[in-house]
């Protein structure tokens, strides 16, 4: 069997439906076989990149119909490099998991897993697709996946945050629709290398229009303001290791939409500023937003929303240096952020109140897990030795090369913000006085493997970032060269 | 080898000439104190008959370490300062060390000694000596501001910290410095009222109020170390005053007899410069000691300001 | 391998070890933490020379660690200070919790310290700069109260503010100047106040941050009295040196070129740092906390550092240098003394306890030597400090106001220095201090040898002098002569401190002599309950030390001064910031329609303005 990328999103649908059919024989089925999809797809990843690396991008087509009428699936430097790190967070995220007991006022694991496994293959579908309404179409799944997933626990609050989510997203799904519409009109093609051929082709004011549709509904995706109300709401009511999913496959999927779509397939004018100007905006209410939250889920899903709009502003920005700084950033947080989910899921699980206060003292009963959080919260802020500050760092110098200081200034200034939050919560969970009622969950063995995992290759690369920098520059060379990207394809 | 007996024994003949004088010049206060007050008042030599009586007590009392080492200091500070300062312009005879230190180093070491003094203070128990200390630290932070203001204007006048170059410029020139910086006169000797802490500046020690402030708890041989020390200091403080503002002494060669002449001269200006603080300590009530502060943060401290204007622009 | 990088490897992985081995045996952790130290001292004083250079990639940076004099003598206050508080904190930490999270951020406080120190490129600089910031903000909220967290936040939040100033200044080097290497950048005149002027500002800023001048200073007093005393002799003698470190850098340029923006920006500096002496001198002399006390008093010396760096002449920068090492050695025995105080009789609260001398004579000694210093008396090391700094003032750089200014704060510095000594060792004893002991040995060996310096440097400034000399040949100043034992100005007056000390030792032991041995039949030793108390009896446990509102009278005198309170203007500034967040985030609403409006609103907007935005 020839290893090709279409197996990253065929091999978790099929996980899928043998989840639904394994665990009638066997019980345990719903939990070992994500675990061994993922490990798969790890193993996919491992084989392709080479290839990738060293062709510059494979396309591969779908049933036979050759671009650009049918379906292809490409795999460049830079989608595979986020393909790769889905993969290992995702089973990352899986290893912590495997012992997690969906509570009982929720569903049985089975459905749990069939959901997540089809979250993933959507949002792996999202990434490696080259064509506009496969996009659509995976974007749907990973929305309906996510709707259900987060109001997984049958509770109020779940329903809530889901129906919120549903809301906005379905207007996403309608705008995206609408974008589509009229470029197939203009262009006479879904695929994404033809259309970028003919774009120059299209009158201004339709190209504009469309690209609005597309940015709203990508920006949706993506998680800008204004339109990331949905976010905090689906981040914290829903269950930990899909919280933690949703900050490092879902956001990251919606940003590589909106980046290709931007980048590669449109050509007008203006979006970087666009793309500075609203990722900053998301980056500075999310952050002054997430002081005030009492609840750690909340205030973790704020500061999601800040990253993200960090990296649209590197995005924005547009330089070499930038979108390195950018792809690193995205690797960044969604290694982080899972950490941090995962590390506050267990402190929340801990102690009986769900508010920050729950969190005073805790590190004496959970002295590894609270070792972990601060470190990824360190990580996050951008302290050296850690891997966070390179991504920062890369992109404040990319920003000074553009001579961009107030840019610079505010984001360090939106930086020293979040660090108030975090540093406050790490003095809360190692200075206060212990007082809330608590009952007893220690966290597991692969619990502990997965997060020791994630933190070892915060460290690692902190100290020693050349391990991945350049396959960060390949991957940003490769977003930036449009024109191979066509060419490549049509050929 | 004879060198350094030379300048041993013009160490000493220095200090028991400041003893000497320093001691006469408290009983002469004590004279005229009296005479003004329309009493007879004690000899011109009972500050002598004071000492040994201090000596010849049956028991002393020593109050810990501290209270024991700081007379001491006090005898420390007042002949180290004694040591750098001219007391003859032609130094040959008493010349001791000073050519080897400046006005900075005479200003921090003048402090020493009211360190030492705290500090014993400070060890007996006495609350009266702690409340007195308290009291004496506060106004030094108020008349040193004009001295140095007064001191700095000096040394940029003269671009020198060295006492001796100020002689020197004396000397040569003929001119008094009192009359070259009048400012610097005014500001030195306001600040100087502070620091023999006469009236209305002797709330520090203030006898019906406080018990004697710091020195309450010292007796015996202590006190009388003290007191040494304390007289030892006034005549620094004058000599450096004279040899500053008023052209120093020793302007009639260095035979004997002018050496002699040039110890009358000192004595008879220092007395002059003395009486100064003697006469408005006769007519003054007492400053509490915030009243003092401000008093030495106003109008001394703006003479003090203009003498370093004149000095710079002038 | 190299010898930098095997002395930072030692401090790290000396890190990581004491933090894990407090699992296994609490006693081993403190005993790891000095051995670990006492090897990386001992490696570098032994093996590594000057001009040593480590020059590795990173990540597209090329990055160089080096040595050269400037920063050896700067390691001598960071690893020389930090032994000996590590040696102190043997026995001060005996018994307390989570030792190993002490140690451990401790070493990775002194590798950060290090690494700033040796680093030759801006973004070294900068990484173990922040290194270094938050393993001392882990110290710092250590100690178990409630609002540590303020100060503890406070303390982040300002150095956050520094360390991003400079990371933007870093940042633009490279972009004009093309280069990250600290040499390299000089040489370009980047740290010229002609061009970019904000790159030498916000750098300073950063500097002058965590080298706490005013206004920036409100950290400061709290961080460095809750911190614990073994930490905060490193905290306030090596950490703050940084900061100096950075703005002597900074200025280097200036002190070669003699620019007019130069100018300006080093006599606003200067000006600042006056003015820090000033308020924290003042600050100092109201306190009852002895802690609090040494803490305002740092600030205060730190003060005069930052001046003398400012006037950018010899005297000046050497009154910088040597006043940097001396404030290291006599203020961490000063740290070390209260925190002696603190551990044998339980507070550090003047009004609470007293006349502790006679049963911690040795920390008496030691405190006294360090005030003495402190203070500037002669004949110890501090006077040399004054000296030169005023003859800096006055006959290097005509800055008279602030050669008053200066005396001002350092004749009110007596007050503290007196309430200090007198609050905790002398006056009457507490009934409570009954059975206080002396400090244990190895507490009291790190305050001795730090003692000792204040005193050698008294008679022998020379012995600093020449490093700091060859220092400021680093920084490209001229060679000059310093003398080992006199100081002398540019108009050529002299102070021959060798003779002093001699004279006044001569002038003590005849005196103690004649004092001790005189009548010495006759002098009963007495108590200090037994004074002349006008017929009054004391009773029985009461104790009449005067130790509350002890400067009142001053305190009234200087009013004016005391009503500008810098610390309430942040505190209102940030309560202001977080009210207004919390307005702001209201921006979610939490309805799911609101932001099905906003989406909509927003896509509306953009389709009318889509031609200005998109062209």
């Amino acid at each position: 069997m020839v290893i090709s990328p279409v197996h990253y999103i065929v091999a978790p649908l099929l996980a899928a439906f043998a989840i639904a059919l394994l665990s009638k024989i066997y019980k345990n089925a719903a939990r070992i076989v994500p675990g061994i999809v993922l490990f798969y797809n790890i193993v996919i990843s491992l084989v392709l990149m080479p290839q990738v690396l060293e062709k510059g991008m494979i396309s591969e087509v779908i049933a036979g119909w050759e671009a650009p009428w049918g379906i292809n699936l490409v795999l460049t430097p830079f989608s595979g490099f986020l393909t790769t790190a889905v993969s290992v967070i995702g089973f990352a995220i899986w290893l912590y998991g495997y012992k997690f007991k969906v509570r009982l006022q929720g569903g049985e694991v089975k459905y749990y897993e069939i959901l997540q496994m089809m979250m993933i293959a959507g949002s792996l579908g999202v990434i490696i697709t080259g064509d506009l309404f496969n996009m659509f179409v995976f974007i749907e799944i990973v929305g309906i996946t996510a709707y259900s997933l987060t109001a997984f626990y049958r509770g109020r609050d779940g329903a809530e945050a889901s129906f919120k989510y549903l809301l906005i997203g379905s207007l996403a799904s309608i705008f995206l629709l609408m974008g589509i519409l009229i470029i197939y009109t203009q262009t006479g093609s879904l695929n994404m290398a033809q259309i970028a051929e003919r774009m120059p082709m299209v009158p201004q004011t339709m190209k504009v229009t469309a690209l609005i549709f597309f940015l709203i509904a990508l920006g949706i995706e993506a998680e800008m303001f204004p339109m990331n109300g949905w976010a905090p709401d689906a981040y914290s009511q829903a269950p930990s290791p899909t919280s933690a999913v949703f900050a490092a496959v879902v956001s990251v999927a919606g940003v590589y939409a909106l980046i290709r779509v931007t980048f590669t397939v449109f050509d007008v004018e203006g979006v970087h500023q666009y793309l500075i100007v609203m990722g900053f905006v998301t980056m500075l209410v999310a952050e002054i937003s997430a002081v005030a939250q009492v609840n750690l889920k909340r205030m973790l899903a704020y500061s999601s929303l800040g990253q993200m709009g960090l990296v649209l502003i590197a995005f924005g920005i547009g330089s070499h240096l930038a979108v390195f700084g950018a792809i690193f950033l995205m690797l960044n947080h969604a290694v982080i952020k899972a950490l941090l989910f995962m590390s506050g899921s267990y402190f929340i699980y801990n102690s009986d109140d769900k508010r920050l206060i729950g969190l005073n003292g805790i590190h004496k009963r959970l002295p590894f897990v609270s070792a972990i959080f601060s470190i990824a919260a360190f990580a996050i802020i951008g302290f050296p030795p850690f891997s966070g500050f390179w991504s920062k760092f890369y992109i404040l110098i990319a920003a000074g090369d553009e001579n961009m200081i107030f840019l610079i200034i505010g984001i360090l200034m939106v930086t020293i913000i979040e660090l108030v939050y975090y540093l406050r919560t790490v003095a809360r969970i190692y200075f206060y006085k212990d007082e809330v009622e608590h009952t007893e969950h220690k966290p597991s063995i692969n619990a502990i493997v997965a997060m020791s995992f994630l933190t070892l290759f915060i460290i690692v690369i902190g100290i020693y970032p050349n391990l991945i920098t350049g396959y960060l520059h390949q991957a940003a060379d490769s977003l930036l060269d449009k024109a191979s990207y066509i060419q490549h394809i049509l050929k | 080898m004879e060198g350094i007996g030379f300048e041993i024994l013009g160490a000493l003949l220095t200090t028991i000439l400041a003893f000497v004088v320093g001691m006469f010049f408290g009983g002469l206060n004590r004279k005229i104190t009296a005479r003004t007050q329309n009493r007879v008042g004690p000899p011109v030599y009972q500050n002598f008959i004071d000492l040994m009586k201090l000596q010849a007590k049956r028991t002393n009392i020593a109050h810990g370490f501290m209270g024991h080492v700081a007379p001491i200091w006090i005898i420390i500070a007042a002949t180290t300062v004694l040591m750098f300062i001219p007391i003859l312009h032609d130094g040959l005879w008493f010349r001791n060390l000073t050519f080897r230190g400046d006005l900075i180093f005479l200003l921090y070491m003048m402090v020493f000694g009211s360190l030492g003094m705290a500090l014993g203070a400070g060890q007996s128990g006495n609350p009266n000596s702690a409340i007195g200390v308290s009291r004496g630290l506060s106004q030094m932070v108020g008349f040193e501001i004009p001295f140095v203001l007064a001191l700095v204007s000096l040394m940029i006048q003269f671009q020198t910290t060295s006492i001796q170059d100020l002689m020197a410029y004396q000397h040569e020139t003929g001119q008094w410095i009192i009359f070259a910086n009048p400012f610097a006169f005014l500001a030195t000797i306001l600040s100087y009222l502070g620091m023999f802490r006469y009236s209305p500046f002797d709330i520090v020690g203030a006898p019906a109020e406080l018990a004697s402030g710091p020195i309450s708890e010292f007796g015996g041989k202590y006190l009388g170390t003290v007191m040494t020390g304390g007289s030892i200091f006034t005549f620094v403080k004058l000599v450096l005053m004279v040899d500053i503002f008023f052209g120093g002494a020793g302007n009639f060669g260095t035979g004997f007899w002018g050496v002699v002449a040039g110890l009358v001269e000192l004595v008879v200006k220092t007395f002059i410069v003395y009486l100064i603080p003697v006469f408005i300590g006769l007519v003054s009530p007492r400053f509490r000691t915030e009243q003092a502060i401000r008093f030495f943060w106003k109008w001394p401290t703006v003479f003090g300001v203009i003498a370093v204007l004149w000095a710079v622009f002038l | 391998m190299n010898t930098l990088t095997i002395i930072l490897l030692i401090l790290t992985i000396g890190a990581a070890f004491t933090y894990f081995i407090n699992a296994v045996n609490h006693k081993l952790t403190a005993i790891s933490a000095f051995v670990t130290i006492t090897i990386a001292t001992g490696y570098f004083f032994g093996l590594a020379e000057l001009g040593d250079q480590f020059k590795f990639a990173l990540g597209d940076f090329s990055m160089q660690w080096g040595l050269n004099a400037f920063s050896y003598y700067f390691i001598y206050i960071v690893l020389g200070l930090s032994w000996l508080a590590l040696l102190y904190s043997i026995a001060y930490m005996e018994g307390k919790a989570r030792l190993g999270y002490y140690y451990g951020a401790f070493l990775l406080t002194i590798a950060g310290m290090f690494g700033v120190v040796i680093s030759q490129d801006f973004i070294s600089l900068f990484i173990f700069w922040e290194i270094m910031t938050w393993a001392s903000f882990l110290l710092v909220i250590y100690n178990y109260y409630y609002n540590i967290k303020t100060e503890g936040m406070k303390y982040m939040i300002f150095s956050a503010i520094g360390a991003y100033a400079m990371l933007t200044a870093i940042v633009f080097i490279h972009h004009y100047y093309g280069t990250f290497l600290i040499g390299e950048a000089l040489s370009k005149g980047a740290f010229s106040f002609n061009q970019h002027i904000f790159i030498p500002i916000f750098l300073l800023l950063g500097f002058g941050i965590k080298a706490a001048v005013m206004p920036f200073h409100v950290w400061a007093p709290g961080a460095y009295a809750k911190t614990p005393m073994s930490f905060t002799a490193v905290f306030s003698g090596a950490l703050s040196k940084m900061g100096i470190f950075g703005i002597a850098l900074v200025f280097s340029t200036y002190y070669i070129t003699h620019n007019a923006g130069g100018f300006i920006a080093s006599q606003i500096l200067a000006w600042m740092g006056g003015i820090t002496a000033v308020m924290g001198t003042i600050y100092a002399l109201i306190q009852t906390d002895a802690k609090r006390l040494l803490a305002y008093s740092s600030v205060a010396q730190l003060g005069y550092i930052v001046v003398g760096l400012s006037t950018g002449t010899k005297l000046g920068i050497m009154a910088a240098l040597y006043l940097a090492v001396l404030h290291a050695a006599f203020k961490g025995a000063l740290f070390m003394v209260a925190g002696a105080v603190e551990k044998q009789a339980g507070t550090t609260d003047m009004t609470k306890i007293s006349g502790l001398i006679k049963r911690m004579p040795w920390t008496f000694l030691v405190a006294l030597i360090s005030i003495i210093t402190l203070a500037g008396v002669p004949p110890l090391g501090g006077f040399v400090g004054k000296w030169l700094i005023y003859e800096a003032l006055i006959t290097e750089s005509n800055n008279y106001f602030l050669a008053i200014v200066i005396f001002f704060s350092s004749t009110a510095a007596f007050l503290y220095s007196y309430r200090f000594l007198f609050g905790l060792f002398l006056g009457q004893e507490e009934e409570e201090t009954k059975d206080v002991k002396e400090a244990p040995v190895t507490m009291l060996i790190p305050m001795l040898m730090l003692s000792f310096v204040s005193i050698i440097t008294g008679v022998m400034p020379g012995l600093v002098f020449n490093p700091a000399a060859k220092a400021m040949n680093a920084l490209g100043f001229a060679d000059t002569n310093w003398d080992m034992t006199s100081l002398s100005n540019i108009w050529g007056n002299t102070t021959d401190l060798s003779l002093i000390g001699i004279f006044i030792i001569i002038v003590f032991i005849l005196g103690f002599a004649v004092l001790t041995l005189k009548g010495r039949k006759k002098t009963k030793s007495v108590g200090t309950k037994d004074i002349s108390s006008s017929g009054e009896l004391w009773k029985e446990g009461e104790n009449w030390t005067f130790q509350q509102d002890f400067f009142k009278p001053f305190q009234r005198a200087a009013a004016p001064l005391y009503k500008f309170d810098m610390d309430k203007i942040w505190s209102d500034m940030g309560n202001a910031l977080e009210a207004f967040f919390g307005f702001f985030r209201k921006v979610y609403t939490g309805n799911g329609q609101t932001y099905a409006i906003y989406v909509i609103a927003f896509l509306a907007i953009l389709l009318i303005f889509k031609d200005y935005i998109f062209n």
